[in-house]
C-alpha cells in the first residue's frame, strides 16, 4: 500500500511537470514546429538512403527491403521514448552539474533522479515516435509477423525494457559528471552507437558486434527483438536479453548516479 | 593584404585559445560522428557483397569508402559556426559593439574561425588522410596516392570553407528578421548535409534531381571536393566546377554585404 501511495504521487507529479512543460512549447511554438520537421526530415533523409540502395539490388544480406524498414523503424520507438522522458540527462552532463544547479535537486522530497527526469517532456521526440509507428505500419503487413496475443506482449515488453538500454547507458555516462563536472561529450560518443542498431548486425565484423552485443548493448534495441518479429526464433536470447542487458544497465546506473550525488561538490559562488 | 592579416591576427589568436581549450571534448565529439562513416562503410560492404555488379553509377567499392570517410572531413572542415555565432550576436544585442569598432563584421569572424579550423585540422586531417590512404594501399596492394587530386581537393576545399562561411552568415542575418532557435539551425544542417552530397553521392540520385543539385550552391560544400579527391571527374568537369565555386563564393559576399548594410540602418538593440 505504502509503495502504491508512493507510485501514485510520482505519476501526479509527472502530470504536473508534463503540463507545465505544454506552457513552455506553446510560446516557442515556431521553434518546436521546425525543430520537429528537421527530426522528421532527416529520418526521411535516411529512409530515402535506404531505398536508393534497394534500388539496385534485391536483398542486403538476406534482408528484404520491408524487414529492413521494420527493424529500422523498431529501432526509433525505445529512442524516441527515452529522448521524450530523459531528455534533462544530457543538461546533467553538460552544465547542470558545472553551474552548480544541482543544488536544487537536493532539497526536493523526491529522490533527486526523479526530480532531475520529470522535470523536461522533449517534444521533439515526437518525431521520431511518428515516424517510427509510420514504419512500423508499412512494413508489418508487407513482412511475415505473426500476429498472435503473446506476439503483442512481447512487443511491448521490448520496447519498454529497450528504451531502458537507453536510459541507463545515459544515466551511467551523465553520472560521469559528479566528478568531472561535465561528461557532455562522454554521453554523445556512447549516445552516438545507437546508429549501429538501426541495420542488421550481421552486416558487421566480430569486433563492432561484440562491442553493440555485451559492451553498449544498442542490438538488443532493435535489431535482436526486431529479428525474433521477423524469424519467431530464439526468444529467450531476442527478448530476455533486452530485459537482462536492460535491467543490468539501469541497476548499474542508478548505483553509480547515488555514489555520484554522494559525491558531488557544489560550484562555489 | 599585410595590413589586413596584422589588424585580425588577434582575432585568430583567440579562436585558437578557445579552440585548444576544448580540444579533448572535440575528440569526444568526433570520435561519436566517425562512428557514421563505419556503419556506412559496413553497410556499403554488405551492399557490394550482395549486389553482384562490381560498380554503382561508376563507384567501386574502394572509391565508397574513399568517398564516405573523405565526405566526412569536408563536412567537418568546411563547417562553421557563422549562422549560430550572428543569430546569437543579434539577439543578445552585442553585435552593437562590433559595429562601433573600425573593423569589418565578416573578417573579425572569419579570422576568429581561422584560428579554430587551424586546431581542428591539425588534429584530424592528418589521421583521417592517412587512414583512408593505409585502406587503399591495403585493398588494392599499391601506392594510390595521387599528388595532383590532393593539391585539387585542398583547393576546392578552402572555397568549400569560404563557400560555407559567408553562406552561414548569411543565413545568420535571418535572425535580424526570425528568431533563430535551435530548431531553425537543425533544420538547415539537415537539408543543407543532403543537398550537399554528405549522406549520399549526387550520382546516386535520379538524373534530373542531380543535374539541378550539381548546379545549386550546395554541391560545392562537401560533393565537389571529394569527387576532386576520388579523381572522377575529367578536366573540363574539374575546370567547370572551380568556375562554379567560385561563382557561388562571390554571390554569396556580395549577398552578405547587401543584407549587412540593409540592416545596418534599420537595426535597432534593446539593451546593451
Amino acid at each position: 500500500m505504502k509503495y502504491l501511495r508512493k507510485i501514485h504521487r510520482m505519476f501526479k507529479l509527472h502530470r504536473i511537470f508534463i503540463k507545465q512543460d505544454l506552457k513552455k512549447l506553446m510560446e516557442y511554438k515556431i521553434d518546436f514546429l521546425t525543430g520537429a520537421i528537421g527530426m522528421l526530415l532527416t529520418q526521411a533523409i535516411n529512409i530515402f538512403f535506404i531505398s536508393v540502395i534497394f534500388a539496385r539490388i534485391p536483398s542486403l544480406d538476406g534482408y528484404s527491403f520491408e524487414q529492413i524498414i521494420f527493424v529500422y523503424g523498431f529501432s526509433l520507438l525505445p529512442k524516441a521514448i527515452d529522448h521524450l522522458f530523459f531528455d534533462n540527462l544530457w543538461a546533467i552532463g553538460y552544465f547542470i552539474i558545472r553551474k552548480g544547479d544541482f543544488d536544487k535537486y537536493l532539497t526536493r522530497p523526491v529522490s533527486t533522479l526523479f526530480a532531475v527526469t520529470v522535470e523536461k517532456f522533449q517534444v521533439d521526440a515526437f518525431g521520431e515516435l511518428v515516424v517510427g509507428i509510420l514504419l512500423l505500419g508499412y512494413s508489418i503487413p508487407r513482412i511475415t509477423v505473426s500476429i498472435s496475443v503473446l506476439n503483442v506482449i512481447l512487443f511491448f515488453v521490448s520496447i519498454f525494457f529497450a528504451t531502458f538500454i537507453y536510459t541507463g547507458v545515459k544515466l551511467i555516462t551523465s553520472s560521469i559528471s559528479f566528478w568531472t563536472k561535465q561528461s557532455g561529450h562522454i554521453i554523445y560518443m556512447f549516445y552516438m552507437i545507437n546508429d549501429f542498431a538501426k541495420y542488421p548486425t550481421t552486416i558487421y565484423n566480430r569486433a563492432v558486434k561484440a562491442v553493440i552485443t555485451y559492451i553498449v548493448p544498442f542490438a538488443f534495441t532493435a535489431f535482436f527483438p526486431a529479428s525474433y518479429f521477423i524469424t519467431g526464433g530464439n526468444a529467450w536470447y531476442n527478448i530476455g536479453g533486452t530485459v537482462v542487458m536492460s535491467a543490468v544497465l539501469m541497476a548499474v546506473g542508478i548505483f553509480v548516479w547515488n555514489k555520484g550525488v554522494s559525491a558531488y561538490e557544489s560550484a562555489g559562488s | 593584404m599585410r595590413r589586413i592579416f596584422k589588424i585580425y591576427k588577434p582575432f585568430t589568436h583567440a579562436g585558437l585559445l578557445l579552440a585548444a581549450q576544448y580540444r579533448a571534448n572535440f575528440f569526444f565529439f568526433i570520435f561519436g560522428d566517425i562512428l557514421r562513416c563505419f556503419i556506412n562503410y559496413f553497410l556499403w560492404h554488405a551492399v557490394f557483397s550482395s549486389g553482384g555488379e562490381k560498380t554503382f553509377a561508376g563507384f567501386s567499392e574502394t572509391d565508397m569508402v574513399v568517398y564516405i570517410f573523405i565526405s566526412f572531413l569536408t563536412s567537418i572542415i568546411a563547417y562553421s559556426d557563422g549562422s549560430y555565432a550572428v543569430g546569437e550576436e543579434i539577439r543578445d544585442g552585442s553585435i552593437a559593439m562590433r559595429m562601433i569598432k573600425p573593423i569589418r563584421f565578416d573578417f573579425a569572424f572569419l579570422f576568429q574561425e581561422l584560428g579554430e579550423r587551424i586546431i581542428t585540422v591539425s588534429l584530424i586531417f592528418v589521421p583521417m588522410m592517412l587512414g583512408v590512404e593505409v585502406y587503399k594501399f591495403a585493398v588494392t596492394g599499391a601506392v594510390c596516392f595521387n599528388i595532383v587530386n590532393f593539391i585539387l581537393y585542398v583547393i576546392s576545399l578552402i572555397l568549400a570553407y569560404l563557400i560555407t562561411f559567408y553562406f552561414n552568415v548569411c543565413y545568420g542575418y535571418s535572425a535580424f528578421i526570425l528568431k533563430n532557435l535551435w530548431g531553425a539551425n537543425f533544420l538547415k544542417d539537415c537539408i543543407v548535409g543532403f543537398l550537399s552530397g554528405g549522406v549520399i553521392p549526387l550520382a546516386f540520385l535520379p538524373s534530373a534531381v542531380a543535374a539541378v543539385l550539381n548546379i545549386l550552391p550546395f554541391a560545392s560544400l562537401t560533393y565537389i571536393p571529394v569527387m576532386m579527391y576520388v579523381g572522377m571527374f575529367d578536366v573540363p568537369t574539374i575546370v567547370f566546377s572551380f568556375a562554379l565555386q567560385i561563382f557561388w563564393l562571390v554571390f554569396f559576399i556580395i549577398l552578405q554585404q547587401v543584407i549587412w548594410n540593409a540592416c545596418v540602418k534599420r537595426m535597432s538593440v534593446q539593451g546593451g
